[in-house]
């Protein structure tokens, strides 16, 4: 599992360099980010249980989602709205506004008992340790087995993700979004 | 009392596991069907006094209402969706669109909650939004993607094991490939015909051409019927976007919702609607028009292969018109007597915020309906949420109580001269 894993995240790596060169503007990107706040909230700590946080998600994870959203490739009622009207220079700014922002953790349970299918990407506090995962630290859990389900059932897609949601049933998944839910988070500004 | 109460619940258990599937319970409702301690025994208190109540109760004092209507802090409660008053008086439930579904308790009825906890911790809930009452004390809850069903819910919530029963059973409410997070919170109602009430949204913005016929069979994009066993169960209206509001008139018994229309078209169409459904089998006219009489740029050059219900009430342009309920108490002034009073959450993506306040329509005799706003304030001068209203209920003694699951709170609303 763990190689499978890690070969899938060498071919994403490779892909983010892209998007990585085009750094945005954090000042633009918090003006713009008035249309976020409603639901992420304007330091990216959210406001409603069905919208992750991301302040503090890196600036290649916020673009890849944005631009995924924008083309098709992953779809939500709210967000596909949202992002068909944003620019690739939008995208960058709203990027680097919520990625300047700090995230932390503070987890109070045993990390020995964390979900080990989990921690190499995700850490145990929901930290992530990898450029192209998401914290899931504090989300609400039905948002992370949403997204687990969405990654089984195919209907988003991520070449590692889809391969591990696949061996997960629907008690393995509540249990892994109960896991990082419980975890405790903190936004803070840079 | 003790003991009758036990087999009281145990009649109502043996009744219902005749038609619940007994395969497939999760287990620990088989041990509660069965009386049988789950071996959890800690609530989860919501503290009601400190900075975050005064801050809340700071909020309320900017909040406009007509003359001699008064709003407080009634409880803290986290996340706080829609809300079911217990036919006894004994606590009010109110749902989330997380996993909990809270008690609130009233103790030494100063019209204060004194208590908040989580009902039956020993089971796990998946967005338990939809919490309703039948008259007789059975507290029904529609989740995402299950119905369950627990007798004499006012008595047995002060225990973690409490009476319980299955309706609907997991995934069987709506295809699992149809789940989603956002149009999946559930309201539920008991009608004068003594059925089980339960709106289904549709996943999308718009419901895309391939997905029609689906949700046309399935009920998805609309709202079902069926006998609180869950059988016979049936789809009374097609053509919903997204209900999460819905009340029966006490007058004529027939049942009108809210329905939150299409994103995505501009600031200020398509409008919210309250729809009045005169007989079943109405089409109320999604994905062909997203909101009123407006067309949705996805389906405006295609014919309307259905008749259309258009709304009795439109309302301003992504307001989100959610919970709503038909006013019955005396407390109020006459003319507040049959009106509907509604929550606007606010909108989400719109310019300049709109909603956020609670509105009242007022029924004319020839079946025309007027909308304006009741309580309102909600929105700071940046423009900023302070609350969001989800759900409207009222108490026996005429007052209403108010959800807000931003600031996480009810609050009630009462009138004196």
């Amino acid at each position: 599992m763990i190689r499978v894993m890690l070969l899938g995240l060498g071919g994403v790596f490779l892909a983010g360099v892209g998007f990585a060169q085009d750094a945005g503007d954090p000042a633009a990107g918090k003006k713009l980010a008035g249309q976020c706040r409603t639901c992420h909230g304007i330091d990216g700590y959210a406001k409603i249980p069905i919208a992750p946080h991301i302040g503090g998600e890196t600036a290649g994870y916020i673009t890849r989602q944005l631009t995924a959203f924008r083309d098709g490739t992953r779809e939500q009622e709210m967000m596909t709205v949202v992002a068909r009207q944003l620019s690739d220079t939008q995208i960058a700014d709203l990027a680097a506004w919520y990625s300047s922002q700090q995230a932390t953790a503070t987890l109070t349970a045993d990390p020995a008992d964390a979900p080990q299918v989990c921690v190499a990407c995700h850490g145990a506090d929901g930290i992530a340790v990898v450029e192209d995962a998401p914290n899931l630290a504090g989300e609400t859990n039905i948002y992370i087995d949403t997204q687990l389900h969405a990654f089984r059932s195919g209907k988003r897609v991520h070449p590692v993700m889809n391969e591990i949601a696949a061996g997960l049933s629907d008690g393995e998944i509540r249990a892994v979004a109960d896991w990082y839910a419980a975890v405790s988070l903190k936004i803070t500004p840079p | 009392m003790r003991g009758l109460l036990t087999s009281a619940a145990s009649l109502c258990i043996a009744a219902g596991m005749a038609h619940a599937q007994t395969a497939d319970l999760p287990a620990n409702i088989e041990k509660l069907q069965s009386m049988q301690s789950t071996g959890v025994k800690d609530f989860t208190t919501v503290a009601q006094t400190g900075d975050y109540a005064d801050a809340i109760r700071n909020t309320l004092e900017g909040i406009k209402m007509p003359a001699g209507f008064k709003i407080e802090l009634y409880a803290i409660v986290p996340d706080a969706r829609h809300i079911a008053v217990g036919p006894q008086g004994v606590a009010t439930f109110v749902g989330t669109r997380k996993d909990k579904v809270w008690v609130v308790t009233d103790r030494n009825k100063d019209r204060v909650a004194d208590e908040v906890k989580d009902f039956a911790p020993s089971l796990t809930f998946t967005i338990p939004n939809g919490v309703c009452f039948s008259p007789d004390g059975f507290l029904y809850i529609a989740e995402q993607n299950r119905v369950l069903v627990f007798p004499a819910a006012e008595f047995f919530y002060e225990s973690p094991d409490v009476a319980v029963g299955q309706v609907v059973k997991q995934g069987e409410l709506i295809p699992a490939d149809e789940e989603s997070f956002n149009h999946t919170a559930r309201v539920c109602d008991i009608g004068p015909d003594k059925k089980l009430y339960i709106s289904l949204g549709q996943p999308h913005n718009v419901t895309p051409p391939d997905k029609i016929q689906k949700y046309m069979d399935t009920g998805i994009g609309g709202i079902i019927r069926m006998k609180q066993d869950g059988t016979e169960r049936e789809i009374i209206a097609r053509g919903v976007r997204n209900s999460v509001g819905q009340d029966f008139d006490p007058k004529t018994g027939d049942l009108w919702f809210t329905d939150n229309q299409v994103d995505g078209m501009g600031d200020d169409i398509p409008p919210g609607e309250i729809n009045h459904m005169t007989k079943v089998g109405l089409n109320f006219g999604h994905p062909w028009f997203g909101g009123g009489d407006t067309r949705t740029n996805e389906y405006k050059d295609q014919e309307v292969p259905v008749e259309v219900t258009m709304p009795v009430s439109t309302t301003v342009a992504h307001a989100a018109d959610l919970g709503m309920m038909f006013y019955s108490g005396s407390q109020f002034p006459a003319k507040y007597n049959g009106a509907i009073f509604s929550a606007q959450h606010g909108s989400w993506n719109r310019t300049e915020p709109v909603g956020a306040r609670v509105m009242v329509t007022f029924l004319a005799e020839d079946g025309t309906a007027t909308t304006e706003p009741f309580a309102e304030g909600w929105i700071d001068a940046n423009g900023e949420y302070l609350g969001r209203p989800v759900d409207i209920a009222q108490l026996r003694d005429g007052s209403l109580l108010v959800s807000d699951d931003l600031a996480g709170a009810l609050y009630r609303i009462s009138y004196s001269e």
